[in-house]
């Protein structure tokens, strides 16, 4: 009655992470961890308990214990090499990609011929804009700052009450027109002179 | 009602390598200040400053161009604009003294004929760095028939006795023409005269 559901619970723990205490010795050779030979270790102990205090069991029990601690040093051994190699077939392959992007970029440069450039598209820095580009914006900068120097011009005129900010009630709509129309003709005449440079 | 504020303009040009000061000889003539970190010039600036000579009000529309190589197509297009251009080098630099023939040659290419031309040892304060002499500046002066001076933007020498003898220079072949009403236009090329406009 007891043994039955005692095999189930053993084998549900195999399904479950196939690493019960006798899951271990149905492993490969290849892939025994330390931990796996406690398992067996436990297992076979156990085994061994049920035969009796014979006093052979007792002797074959130390050679067992022997056997045991010897695999377990060669599995603790044989992870560390597996863990090293692993480093080192990681850092080869990193080292591989790397000379396969230079030798990507290198190659394409050569068939580039003299005068000519490779522009790294990841580069934040990368140049990205054309002379004619510089040349727009800088004119641009160049204008609003003639604006700029020009309306402050005018600004300081005001302040210092060159022109006078309001005139007479007679004729001052009159007045006030023609300076605006005036001012808006300067404007023009400096757009069209803008657009002349270069 | 309407005064004008300015009689004459005049359009000046800084040339030079990189880094002898040209930017900052044009900050101490038109701010009279100075600024020791070195911020390179991208492709071109300008200033304006009014001077006044024999009576007129002469309003200087100074460009500063960049030195570096890449800027070099942008900035060549001013020369034609110019009616001065300041040839600025670093007494302390050899290579920029040696580079003057490149910047004349330039100016012969791309600037008017008749631009008026002056050379400026710069950076003269710094008497224990320098290794261009100031006969040998002068020589080159002559032999190409413009005038020198050593000036200091930091310890401001000669700064505006450079650029007032440039103006004055341009002054006298000007020829005397009723103002028209010329704007302040920021094209290259154009007109000397000043706009008239309704203020100071």
């Amino acid at each position: 009655m007891e043994e039955p559901p005692l095999r189930e619970e053993e084998e549900e723990e195999e399904e479950e992470d196939e690493a019960g205490p006798e899951g271990a010795l149905r492993k490969s050779p290849f892939q025994l961890t330390a931990e796996d030979v406690y398992d067996i270790s436990y297992v076979v102990g156990r085994e061994l308990m049920a035969l009796g205090s014979d006093p052979r069991v007792t002797q074959l029990q130390f050679k067992i214990v022997r056997v045991l601690e010897m695999l377990e040093t060669l599995v603790s051994e044989g992870s560390l090499a597996a863990e090293e190699l692993r480093m080192e077939r990681d850092s080869l392959r990193k080292e591989v990609e790397g000379l396969r992007r230079e030798g990507a970029a290198a190659s394409p440069e050569g068939s580039l011929g003299p005068g000519k450039m490779m522009v790294d598209l990841t580069d934040p820095n990368r140049p990205r804009f054309t002379l004619q580009e510089l040349r727009d914006v800088l004119q641009e900068r160049n204008k609003l700052k003639a604006q700029l120097l020009l309306a402050q011009e005018e600004l300081q005129c005001y302040k210092s009450g060159l022109i006078p900010a309001r005139e007479g009630p007679e004729g001052r709509r009159g007045k006030d027109t023609m300076v605006a129309r005036a001012s808006n003709a300067s404007r023009d005449k400096e757009e069209k002179t803008i657009i002349r440079k270069l | 009602m309407a005064k004008k504020t300015y009689d004459l303009l005049f359009k000046l040009l800084l040339i030079g390598d990189s880094g002898v000061g040209k930017t900052c000889v044009l900050f101490r003539f038109s701010d009279d200040a100075f600024n020791t970190t070195f911020i390179s010039t991208i492709g071109i600036d300008f200033k304006i400053k009014t001077v006044e000579l024999q009576g007129k009000k002469i309003k200087l529309q100074i460009w500063d161009t960049a030195g570096q190589e890449r800027f070099h197509t942008i900035t060549t297009s001013y020369y034609r604009g110019a009616m001065g251009i300041m040839l600025v080098y670093d007494i302390t630099n050899g290579k920029s003294f040696e580079n003057i023939s490149k910047w004349l040659r330039n100016i012969d290419e791309h600037a008017n004929e008749d631009v008026e031309r002056m050379l400026l040892g710069n950076k003269c304060d710094m008497e224990d760095k320098r290794v261009v002499p100031k006969g040998k500046g002068e020589q080159i002066a002559r032999e190409h028939g413009i005038r020198f001076f050593e000036t200091s933007a930091k310890a401001n020498i000669n700064i505006e006795k450079a650029f007032l003898t440039l103006a004055e220079d341009i002054l006298r072949k000007t020829p005397v023409k009723e103002p028209n009403s010329e704007n302040v236009d920021i094209s290259s090329g154009g007109g000397v005269t000043g706009w008239k406009s309704k203020c100071c």
